[in-house]
């Protein structure tokens, strides 16, 4: 049984275009899982679907094996939480403590146990002494620790970021890189990500799926899709700066193996110079 | 009038004795004031207790070191509203008096009497009390923790959650409106400038102002569906923790109260006046 499993997923936009089209998605238990594509590509709206907020024209969705109803909405919202890419959305609450404490409150838990999880999930994005501030002084980087700090606070087994590195600067990706694989090793926990920033999928993803005008038009792990360069540009897409440039190398006859993470890649280079000297 | 909200936000933020209060505290002040000042009875013993109120704010105000500059700035801001309601009062007659006099008869059978002149500056002195104790209150207190003291005080939960909403979106669209001013300053575009066409003018603060009910329309939409996300139901409520007050919080809301309730009682009950 997957945690999230979407079968022939259709949507329509009211009077619009269809947005999405056969969509078969699936997310195992603690996998990180990017769907990558250009913009209007319909990963927002995919998005949406996975805890109800948008109900399939056609098709169907399934959170552990079951649909969603109105009778296990909650538990659903529970299961599946979602950070959405504008922070300024997700942060609705006059100061950063009560905003985090907003899911664990409408969950019932006691005064005790919702302090407790804000201060845990504020710890986990690594903004604790940020509890008493109010979002309007925070900068980006910030509101979207806070965004994400709210949905962790929920304990949801599968977290899904809308582009997560949309507006932060280098070392906020560097952290969000770190704070992803974190969730996935440390917490077990199912991470699904939409972003346009490929360097961003090959250092955190297991699984890729590309989407373009409604439909996904590839899946696969890291090397398989970042083996199709042509048709990643076909999607205004591109490879990573990294395998770009060890293919190239390749291809100039230096004996470098294939690599698609920071690390790899520094290893194969040190490899290949130590070869050749 | 955003400017405003900024500069009253940055006051608030300052550190004295009075910024440190909790703010239940300089709620139930501020309100026991108003009540006070409200409940005295309309004579010219108002003026007394008011005078003293007016000293006890003054006391306030100097603890909290924040210059008078601020009050006066906030007190101007308010005027137009409350003072056109008082100047208007001279013209007509109220219940608190039986006998009129005439002070200066105008044109149309329009007369000014002695007792609404009377009447006016009791209002006045009332007004200027109430409000004078509401500026220290607001400029004293950040936005987020008079809504946590008032919801400690009471507020209904549905009401807090609102307030709530509505303090983060208003900071929100605050600076959304300062980025707008500043694309149109960096378009050269001036709603002043007698060098452009008034309809031009006019048309394009027309675009600005629609752009801005779009976007707070949009953001709404946005809002409520990662509130959904969030579990939001009837049942949502704003967070907060339960704070018991300090041993100097109670001595100076003991105290304050007592005054409060000293000073109209003592006056009413020797017949003292100042004026």
């Amino acid at each position: 049984m997957h945690l999230i499993e979407t079968r022939d997923l259709c949507y329509s936009y009211p009077h619009s275009v269809r947005a999405l089209e056969g969509i078969n998605f699936i997310a195992p238990r603690n996998a990180r899982i990017a769907v990558i594509g250009s913009n209007g590509a319909g990963k927002s709206t995919l998005f949406k679907h996975f805890n109800g907020i948008f109900k399939p024209t056609s098709g169907s969705i399934l959170i552990r094996g079951e649909p969603i109803t109105k009778a296990n909405i909650r538990e659903v919202r529970k299961f599946v939480g979602i950070v959405f890419q504008n922070a300024d959305d997700q942060i609705f609450s006059p100061t950063v403590e009560q905003d985090v404490a907003f899911g664990p409150t409408n969950l019932g838990l006691d005064e005790e146990t919702i302090h407790h999880r804000v201060h845990e999930a504020l710890k986990i994005v690594g903004i604790e002494d940020l509890a008493e501030r109010v979002p309007h002084h925070l900068s980006g980087g910030e509101k979207k620790r806070v965004a994400i700090a709210g949905v962790i606070a929920m304990e949801p087994e599968v977290l899904v970021l809308d582009e997560p590195t949309a507006g932060l600067d280098p070392q906020g990706v560097h952290d969000l890189i770190g704070f992803i694989n974190s969730l996935s090793k440390q917490y077990g926990m199912t991470v699904v990500f939409s972003t346009h920033d490929v360097s961003l999928v090959a250092e955190v993803a297991d699984y890729i799926y590309v989407m373009n005008k409604g439909k996904f038009v590839a899946e696969g792990n890291v090397e398989q899709i970042f083996m199709q360069p042509d048709m990643l540009r076909s999607m205004r897409l591109d490879v990573p700066v990294l395998p770009k440039l060890l293919r190239s190398l390749q291809k100039n006859g230096v004996p470098v193996s294939m690599a698609y993470t920071y690390e790899d890649a520094e290893n194969a280079l040190v490899q290949a110079y130590k070869g050749k000297s | 009038m955003i400017e405003d909200l900024f500069f009253i936000e940055k006051q608030a933020y300052r550190d004295s004795f009075m910024h440190r209060l909790d703010a239940r505290v300089k709620i139930i002040l501020a309100f026991a004031v108003i009540i006070a000042i409200v409940a005295v009875p309309y004579s010219i013993m108002v003026y007394t207790v008011g005078a003293i109120f007016f000293l006890f704010f003054i006391i306030l105000w100097a603890v909290s070191k924040l210059p008078l500059s601020v009050y006066g700035k906030r007190l101007l801001a308010i005027v137009p509203i409350w003072g056109i309601i008082i100047l208007f009062q001279i013209f007509f007659k109220n219940k608190y008096y039986t006998d009129y006099h005439v002070l200066w008869s105008l044109p149309l059978g329009i007369s000014i009497y002695a007792e609404s002149v009377e009447f006016a500056s009791i209002l006045a002195v009332k007004f200027l009390i109430s409000i004078s104790f509401i500026i220290l209150l607001s400029s004293t207190t950040k936005m987020q923790d008079l809504l946590q003291g008032a919801s400690r005080l009471g507020l209904p939960a549905e009401i807090a959650l609102a307030l709530g909403m509505m303090i983060r979106y208003l900071f929100v669209f605050g600076y959304i409106f300062r980025k707008v001013n500043e694309t149109l300053k960096t378009k050269c575009f001036d709603a002043f400038d007698r060098h452009l066409p008034y309809r031009y003018r006019l048309r394009q603060l027309g675009y600005t102002i629609g752009t801005m009910f779009i976007r707070s329309y949009e953001q709404g939409e946005r809002v409520y569906t990662s509130m959904l996300c969030r579990g939001y139901g009837r049942e949502s409520h704003l967070f907060i923790a339960k704070k018991p007050l300090r041993r100097f919080e109670w001595a100076f809301l003991t105290f304050s109260l007592l005054f409060i309730i000293a000073v109209p009682l003592t006056i009413w009950l020797t017949a003292i006046r100042f004026f």
